[in-house]
């Protein structure tokens, strides 16, 4: 490559960052601009009480529309780059690899504030799209969850029956830390964090002597040891054993009051963590990663470390499931013994698999479609005859049944299979 | 002609297990002796033995379905609770002039079958397709075992079935060695007996056994004598989830049928397998006691000085981790 | 010219790899061909691609007039042809009668061949209850050899059975194939040319996956030429 195109590949990263920066800092600014602060607060806080008044407002703001009129430019702009692109330098470069997930982070962005339109609802106080808000939440720890699993299980190759210790870990963790130690909710998450991190050390260096089936039981014991530590009733004072336990979270992190803001933190948790993992599989140690998976002795043969590599790929899919779980236990200011139960492996596994394996926005697709299908068919009733079957009730065996046929029929998953039938009617 | 006696019977490895495994009881009862009364370790032991047994009947079929197929049937777990819940269906429609012995034979019978037919079904339809991409194979069986669950709940309701009475005969208690023992827990103990010995005899005897024995270690060669080897997957996987359902059904009258029963099961049934050898029968049949035993034991002690049973599981889940650290391929598996 | 066994221009492939480029075999009855050729030509290939266990994507296999190349391998095994691996095959914790046993294809046919198979290989009559894993390597050549006898096979498809063995005992091995092609047809694959010359009637060349000489091995054996070209230094 020219050292031009290098120079523009580099500086694409950069510009798509700040494209998504401006798209966010505009609606703001005119609306602190235009809103109306609150009296007696610091420079800061009326700032952004101000914005907050103009963006809280039920119904169609200023804002929305601000949102709505950057995000067709956007589409426009990215049309156009597809077109004439080269001429655009860097800008061209960032807009064509990454216009499609750009738009997609504007419209989560703005999703909220649609779906307020629409209900005459706020996105800061109880409605409709404070609601969905919260169901878009945990859509988006689950799709970190699941790209986690997928680096993990997709990319290296490495089969794990125990990936919900780290995402209980997380959320056990900074938990335990914020209630009994009156821990400051950064020093919480770090350690929770490093907590994920030891654990994938421990069971990377102590499992992966051992081969691919047997560790995966092995992970799959480990966990489930620690799913048990959590509900006995030893420590019912600590963990509140089977029922788990609550804890309290600084005003500006908690839900139930300051709901936008941690979907918009949550949101970009996301956007890191598929960034992340996309910039390590085009590496060279992502390619490393894949040769693992594909064929492990011959990887061995060419004079590479498996051994570290895998440990690289644990370390760092267990730390993003920990900071799922950070998000999660946070959410929902408390943690119990089920998210470390296996319902917590199969979720992010089913997700992967249905989404795509091995793909990067195949787990992402996953975990919004499952989780989203799963909340908006939550009270419908479906009647064939004699027989009505209320979807929400028979959830879990719908997902199990079409889990099956996608294994049976779709192994590559939704995207693996639109790309190879993309691939194949191209040529 | 005279046919000679082959050297060394068992090679030093085999030994070496089987002493590790006799030491490993003899610590145990040690361990019983000490920490309780006799009368309690007699109770610990008998509980450890059916607990074991019932452990074995699941895990059977995994073992020898892995050793055949290569497959990890996750799903073996959701046939034992077929077994339970085909069993009381079965319990319940017949009428109540025909007597409860006979009711109980015809749902034992009946639950074997049925989970037999589902196994068939489930191999032909879902597993054959499957055989050149075993890592979806596991996961395969992994969706099943939840599907299945889900199919059962909504038959049945989340809540469990009250379990059903066993036949008068079986339904007393017995008085050994100064504790007193549910017949019915005997009874198990002889089920799962039956089973061991009579697995063997169908591995060591038959024609289909040896062709089983032959398959495990080389499946080319076996279809390449002349031998319809898929035929034969099918039929071993059928009989793998026969006795599981067998078992679920035997366990039905003291743990009733509960959605959540197989997975319980499942997971000690893994734990069983790994630590004899995966594809190992005579591993699992005497992992499976050795695993009944363990947590028999630690379930007593974590009782007696904790007050909660969690050691139970525990236990055995550490058990499993240091088999897998120190010798991954299990007590009797092949290395 | 009926033969009894006829590959007709194969190719197979492995995985991606194409293995056999165009390979064909005549076998008559009652002889012994030899399948020659260099490491990795692709004998074991064509021996496989015959039992069907790596099937030929690409022209015909006959037995006895009838394409049995698609069949699963089993079905071709029960047409009566029996496979001898180079890797012997054995299975190491049955013992010698089970590995006999289970080569049984009609009921009693173990029983019916039993004489005949222990006349030809002594040693397994003394071995009978031996696993087979406690056999050395010549006595398991005999045994994977003996399990192909008995049941009634018309053509034996036989893979570097001297491979690893001591001068003697290759001998036996020798004396008792030649005293099986009386009754059944055998197809060869021998790296040990003496061995090769010694046993076969006829013999087929094959060098990068394809068959590229065929003929008398009375011929073969006078042309020094030949045999370096294609069978190195034999």
């Amino acid at each position: 490559m020219s050292a031009a195109r290098v120079e523009r590949a580099r500086n694409s990263g950069a510009l798509s960052f700040s494209i998504l920066m401006l798209y966010v800092a505009l609606p703001y600014g005119v609306a602190a601009l235009t809103g109306t602060p609150e009296p007696n607060l610091g420079a800061l806080a009326a700032w952004h009480s101000a914005a907050e008044s103009v963006y809280c407002e039920e119904g169609l703001t200023p804002v929305t529309v601000i949102l709505m009129v950057e995000t067709l430019s956007m589409i426009v702009a990215a049309l156009l780059a597809r077109r004439s692109g080269d001429r655009w330098g860097a800008l061209g470069v960032a807009l064509r690899r990454d216009g499609g997930h750009l738009l997609a982070v504007m419209l989560l962005i703005g999703l909220p504030f649609l779906i307020s339109w629409q209900t005459e609802s706020s996105v800061c106080t109880r409605g409709r799209a404070f609601y969905w808000e919260s169901v878009l939440i945990d859509a988006f720890i689950l799709a970190i969850l699941a790209i986690s699993y997928n680096l993990l299980f997709g990319f290296t190759g490495v089969v794990s029956f125990g990936h919900a210790l780290f995402f209980g870990l997380g959320a056990y963790i900074v938990g335990l830390l914020m209630k009994h130690l009156g821990a400051p909710w950064w020093l919480a998450i770090l350690a929770a964090l490093m907590g994920g991190v030891l654990i994938a050390l421990v069971k990377g260096v102590v499992g992966l002597r051992i081969k691919g089936l047997y560790f995966a039981l092995f992970t799959l014991a480990f966990a489930q040891v620690f799913f048990l530590l959590a509900g006995n009733r030893l420590m019912v004072n600590i963990t509140g054993a089977e029922d788990g336990f609550t804890f309290k979270v600084p005003d500006w992190l908690n839900t139930t009051q300051n709901r936008f803001f941690f979907y918009l933190a949550t949101l970009a948790v996301l956007v890191l963590a598929f960034v992340v993992v996309r910039r390590l599989m085009n590496s060279p140690t992502g390619r490393v990663l894949s040769a693992l998976r594909d064929n492990e002795s011959r990887a061995q043969m060419l004079g590479y470390n498996t051994f570290y590599f895998k440990l690289i790929s644990i370390v760092l899919a267990g730390v993003l499931a920990a900071l799922a779980g950070v998000l999660r236990g946070v959410a929902l200011k408390g943690a119990s013994p089920g998210v470390l139960s296996i319902d917590f492996t199969i979720t992010p596994l089913i997700m992967v698999i249905i989404g795509g394996v091995g793909t990067f926005i195949g787990p992402v697709l996953g975990a919004f479609l499952i989780h989203l299908t799963e909340e908006a068919l939550r009270d419908t009733v479906i009647t064939i005859g004699t027989l009505s079957v209320n979807i929400g009730e028979r959830w879990a065996l719908i997902l199990g049944l079409l889990f099956i046929l996608i294994v049976l029929v779709f192994p590559r998953g939704i995207v693996g299979s639109v790309q190879a039938w993309w691939g194949r009617s191209k040529r | 002609m005279t046919t000679t006696t082959p050297p060394a019977l068992r090679s030093t490895t085999l030994r070496q297990s089987l002493i590790v495994s006799g030491l490993f009881v003899v610590g145990l009862l040690v361990i019983n002796f000490v920490f309780f009364p006799p009368s309690t370790v007699v109770t610990v032991v008998l509980s450890g033995l059916y607990q074991g047994m019932l452990f074995f009947l699941v895990a059977s079929g995994m073992s020898i379905v892995f050793g055949l197929l290569d497959v990890l049937n996750l799903a073996q777990g959701a046939f034992f609770m077929i077994g339970a819940y085909a069993g009381f269906a079965i319990y319940g429609t017949l009428p109540e002039s025909v007597s409860l012995e006979v009711r109980f034979v015809a749902a034992l019978v009946g639950a074997t079958v049925f989970g037999g037919l589902v196994g068939l079904a489930v191999e032909v339809g879902l597993l054959r397709p499957l055989y050149a991409r075993p890592v979806f194979q596991i996961v395969l069986t992994f969706g099943l075992a939840s599907a299945i669950n889900e199919i059962v709940r909504a038959i049945y309701g989340p809540a469990g079935l009250i379990p059903i009475d066993p036949p008068a005969f079986l339904d007393t208690t017995l008085a050994i060695a100064g504790g007193r023992f549910e017949t019915y827990r005997v009874f198990i103990i002889a089920v799962g007996l039956i089973l061991m010995v009579g697995i063997s005899l169908l591995l060591q005897r038959t024609r289909l056994g040896i062709v089983i024995r032959a398959g495990v270690q080389d499946r080319e060669m076996v279809e390449a004598l002349g031998i319809n080897v898929r035929r034969v997957f099918t039929l071993v996987f059928m009989l793998g989830t026969a006795v599981a359902a067998l078992g679920g059904m035997t366990a039905a009258p003291f743990l009733g049928a509960y959605p959540g029963m197989g997975t319980d099961f499942l997971l000690t049934a893994v734990i069983v397998i790994v630590i004899g050898g995966m594809s190992s029968y005579e591993g699992t049949a005497i992992a499976s006691i050795l695993v009944g035993l363990t947590r028999a034991t630690a379930e007593q002690i974590s009782l007696q000085y904790l007050n909660t049973p969690i050691l139970a599981s525990v236990s055995i889940l550490i058990f499993m981790i240091v088999v897998l650290l120190v010798r991954p391929s299990g007590l009797f598996g092949k290395e | 010219m009926s033969a009894l066994l006829s590959v007709e221009d194969i190719h197979t492939f492995i995985g991606q790899f194409h293995i056999l480029e165009g390979v064909s075999i005549e076998v008559p009855a009652n002889s012994i061909t030899a399948l020659l050729g260099r490491n990795g030509a692709g004998k074991t290939t064509s021996l496989r691609s015959i039992i069907g266990l790596n099937p030929p994507s690409r022209g015909a296999i006959r037995f006895q007039g009838k394409v049995i190349s698609g069949q699963r391998a089993f079905e071709i095994a029960q047409l009566g042809i029996g496979y001898v691996p180079d890797y012997r095959a054995i299975f190491r914790q049955l013992t010698v009668e089970e590995n006999l046993r289970i080569a049984e294809r009609k009921k009693g046919d173990l029983d019916r061949k039993k004489a005949f198979i222990l006349a030809l290989f002594p040693d397994l009559g003394r071995l009978y209850a031996w696993p087979g894993g406690q056999l050395s390597g010549g006595q398991q050549q005999m045994l994977a050899i003996a399990r192909a006898l008995v049941p009634d096979n018309q053509l034996l498809l036989i893979d570097e059975p001297s491979e690893g063995l001591a001068p003697v005992i290759i001998e036996q091995l020798m004396a008792a194939i030649r005293q099986l092609s009386g009754q059944t047809t055998v197809l060869l694959v021998e790296q040990n040319f003496r061995v090769a010359r010694v046993l076969a009637d006829r013999y087929v060349i094959v060098e990068d996956g394809r068959s590229v000489h065929s003929g008398l091995m009375a011929d073969l054996a006078g042309d020094q030429a030949l045999i370096n070209r294609y069978l190195g230094a034999a």
